[in-house]
């Protein structure tokens, strides 16, 4: 029996080992809310898709003298398309099978994993989701991983679905409470989309939200994939995301109706899946639009009334403000040149021109199929009130014949020309108050300042800095590649950095040390 | 048709029966004449099973996003089962290159691959192209004989008035022959937008000297031109005056007006400047 000092001491022992046990495993649920100043805990940095940062040590007066801090490279042809988050002073970023922790002063290699290559499509990676400690990674052949962050190591891996029917996965997953929320690719093949809620310490599923019915429903669509990563208003307690469109992909025979949920924005409840509210961009797509960009989250006046607002620029062409408590429009207007709709309808949806869709002997549409934007990230900055993003002003042509089948693609498109251009648009009116030319393609993702700043980059490989107020070029460096990714933001001792990326390369920005 | 089926398991078997079917049979359908010739070396070598599946399982991992599972067109990237350079290629001559060093001017990355990788993408590419090109029923992509619902008649009077061509272009000059040339898709991409025209750059220097060439290179901050002697020469921005005469420009300007009758009109029209 113990001695009452042996009890006691044990008693010390055990509170001096609680207070000097572990801190609290990063990104908790407080910093992905909350993220601060030395912190990119998700993909979109916070919840809201804004990719808006606070940060104001660089500015529209000392930008020119932006430097180079360091630069990782990961010695592969295939280029970088994720963002990369920062927690702990660590960066982790992806590629195809690949998942890399860097330091965030250095750049130097802290650990590597790599999944042995199977199959699925190695198209992209568009990052990591981290909490507390775990690290989930996507790979090509539909499955999540589990890593511990300190050393890469495996911690569970489980299937998110069959590679073989045609899906495969390349999202950064989203946490949002204890769920670590993951979608799906593959709009080669005619397979149901969803969206999936997964247990962070085991990988087992909590929800399962399915966005289209079995292939072999009646009348009834496939496709609506969870391509990329939504947004979460915790207030709410609503995630937002997008689906994507339709399978067979550009003959809507088979798929009479609106096709639900595909070209969707749904808001859905986080902890148990159900659907809340879904407004559709693109009702009976025939034109591979997807419209999984960024459901961005703004709190503001819109004609003069405070809203809880959801902003979507789609690929379709059209820029849609939603009230995102209901989903009802506020506005839906063009940021470009379409001509496949014949206007919108009650809800402020877009009407399809029958005479546009894919035929034969093929039909001349704008936008092109990759859309009037894609995967780059917009941002909303909010001391301007402007929704920049980049888009592409294109053309092309459609077919489609009998004999294209019913399956997957069913028929062909071709770009036949584009310009790719920053847009800062009036969210209130839908107005472009500047243009900011980018080439003859598309160019990076969007991150705004407080300080007035738009990180951003062309269509020849050129990062840009440009004044948020009228898109006048501050800054530049040319990177020497094609730029596929969106940039982040953070301050790390006392420093402010801006980390892009190109080809396979990392680049981090900041200005000279003092 | 599944594409899975195909690609993964079946498409070795298809390809060796299709290729001894191909030999026996040359193209006598009605439409032959508008098809693309299709009896060339590497339509009809064979390619062992193992490779072309190995290729299969490859080309869906790195290449079908863009080129679609079967090399018909996925996202973004072209038929290669149509493509000109697959089909003048031997053994990989011309499509490892590709594969090897991307296409950066149109959005193809490269990929680093060994010899034995190359192969099976070759051989599949080539087993895809012979699998697309036997007999009527279940192909993708576009024929030629799929762009002929236009009157030509109506693609003149376009050509000569609305469409605005006869400023540029006539079908004795420059046009003729223009059919011989391109055929199919291949005419109306460049009807639509000829991608290979050149531009003109007058060059301003504080000099006040006049440099004038074919334009190499530009974005907002380079100005580069290629001269008369061939030489290659550039500017930043900031320090000239410049103009660029890009007569391509014209044919962005007609998307916005063509009806898609127009289109087939003009394709049937120019396909009478053989």
């Amino acid at each position: 029996m113990m001695s009452r000092v042996g009890r006691v001491f044990l008693l010390a022992i055990s509170v001096l080992v609680a207070s000097t046990s572990l801190p609290a495993q990063q990104p908790d649920n407080q910093m992905l809310l909350h993220p601060p100043a030395d912190s990119w805990p998700g993909y979109h940095g916070d919840y809201s898709g804004r990719r808006h940062s606070s940060l104001t040590q660089v500015t529209p007066r000392n930008v020119k003298n932006l430097t180079l801090a360091w630069s990782f490279q990961t010695n592969q042809t295939i280029p970088l398309k994720s963002s990369p988050l920062l927690v702990d002073g660590i960066l982790y970023f992806t590629a195809p099978d690949n998942v890399w922790a860097v330091d965030a002063r250095s750049g130097h290699q802290i650990w590597r994993f790599t999944y042995p290559r199977g199959q699925g499509e190695h198209i992209g990676q568009r990052g990591v989701g981290m909490y507390k400690g775990s690290v989930f990674f996507l790979t090509p052949d539909a499955h999540l991983i589990c890593l511990n962050a300190k050393d890469g190591s495996v911690r569970w891996k489980v299937e998110v679905a069959d590679v073989s029917k045609g899906y495969w996965t390349s999202m950064a997953p989203l946490v949002v409470g204890s769920h670590v929320l993951i979608g799906v690719s593959g709009d080669f093949d005619n397979l149901a989309g969803f969206l999936r809620a997964v247990d962070p310490e085991t990988g087992a599923t909590q929800w399962q939200w399915d966005s289209t019915l079995p292939a072999g429903t009646p009348n009834e669509t496939t496709g609506g994939m969870t391509w990329m990563t939504g947004t979460y208003d915790p207030d709410l307690n609503l995630v937002y995301w997008g689906t994507g469109n339709p399978t067979p992909v550009l003959n809507g025979s088979t798929r009479p109706g609106d096709d639900p949920y595909t070209c969707s924005i749904v808001a859905l409840n986080p902890d148990t899946g159900k659907l809340v509210w879904a407004f559709q961009a693109s009702p009976h797509d025939t034109h591979d639009w997807d419209a999984v960009e960024t459901p961005v989250l703004v709190d503001g006046d819109f004609h003069g009334k405070p809203h809880k607002m959801l902003m979507q620029s789609s690929r379709n062409g059209y820029f849609f403000v939603l009230d995102r408590t209901n989903g009802k429009s506020l506005l839906t207007v063009p940021f470009g040149t379409l001509n496949w709709s014949l206007g919108v309808d009650k809800q402020a949806r877009p009407i399809p021109n029958p005479e546009k869709e894919p035929a034969p002997d093929g039909r001349l549409i704008a936008p092109d199929e990759g859309g009037m934007t894609n995967y780059r990230s917009p941002s909303f900055d909010t001391k301007t009130g402007l929704f920049i993003v980049s888009a592409n002003l294109g053309w092309g042509i459609y077919f489609s014949k009998p004999a294209d089948g019913l399956y997957g693609w069913s028929g062909a498109d071709y770009g036949v020309w584009g310009t790719g251009v920053i847009e800062a648009i009036d969210y209130q009116t839908g107005k472009i108050r500047w243009r900011h030319e980018l080439g003859e393609e598309s160019g990076a993702g969007v991150l705004t300042t407080d300080s007035g700043l738009t990180f951003t980059g062309d269509a020849h490989g050129n990062f840009l800095a440009l004044d948020s107020n009228d898109g006048k070029t501050l800054w530049h460096a040319g990177s020497g590649s094609h730029i596929t990714s969106s940039p982040i933001t953070y301050q790390l001792d006392g420093r402010q950095y801006v980390v892009t990326s190109s080809g396979g390369v990392l680049f981090a920005w900041s200005l000279p040390e003092p | 048709m599944k594409f899975l089926q195909c690609t993964f398991g079946v498409a070795a078997s298809c390809a060796v029966l299709l290729s001894a079917a191909a030999a026996q049979t040359p193209a006598s359908s009605p439409q032959a004449g508008n098809q693309i010739q299709q009896s060339t070396p590497s339509a009809t070598k064979t390619y062992p099973p193992e490779l072309v599946e190995s290729g299969a399982s490859l080309f869906r991992q790195d290449c079908s996003f863009c080129h679609g599972r079967d090399a018909t067109g996925g996202e973004t990237g072209p038929n290669l089962t149509h493509s000109r350079l697959v089909r003048s290629d031997v053994d990989g001559d011309q499509i490892g290159p590709v594969i090897r060093n991307g296409r950066p001017d149109k959005g193809m990355p490269p990929f680093d691959r060994s010899d034995q990788q190359i192969a099976s993408l070759v051989a599949f590419i080539h087993a895809q192209q012979y699998a697309q090109s036997g007999g009527k029923g279940g192909r993708k992509g576009v024929d030629a004989s799929d762009l002929q619902t236009g009157n030509a008649e109506a693609g003149k009077k376009y050509f000569e008035g609305a469409g605005g061509c006869a400023h540029c272009h006539s079908p004795t000059g420059d046009l003729a022959g223009i059919a011989s040339r391109y055929k199919g898709l291949e005419l109306e991409q460049n009807m639509l937008y000829p991608r290979h025209a050149k531009s003109k750059v007058i060059v301003v220097l504080p000099s006040g000297e006049t440099v004038t060439g074919t334009l190499a290179y530009r974005d907002e901050f380079t100005i580069a031109l290629t001269d008369s002697s061939g030489t290659y020469r550039s500017w930043r921005t900031r320090d000239v005056q410049y103009k660029v005469d890009a007569p391509a420009n014209a044919h962005v300007e007609q998307f916005s007006k063509y009806t898609d009758e127009d289109i087939h009109n003009l394709m049937a029209y120019l396909q009478t400047l053989q």
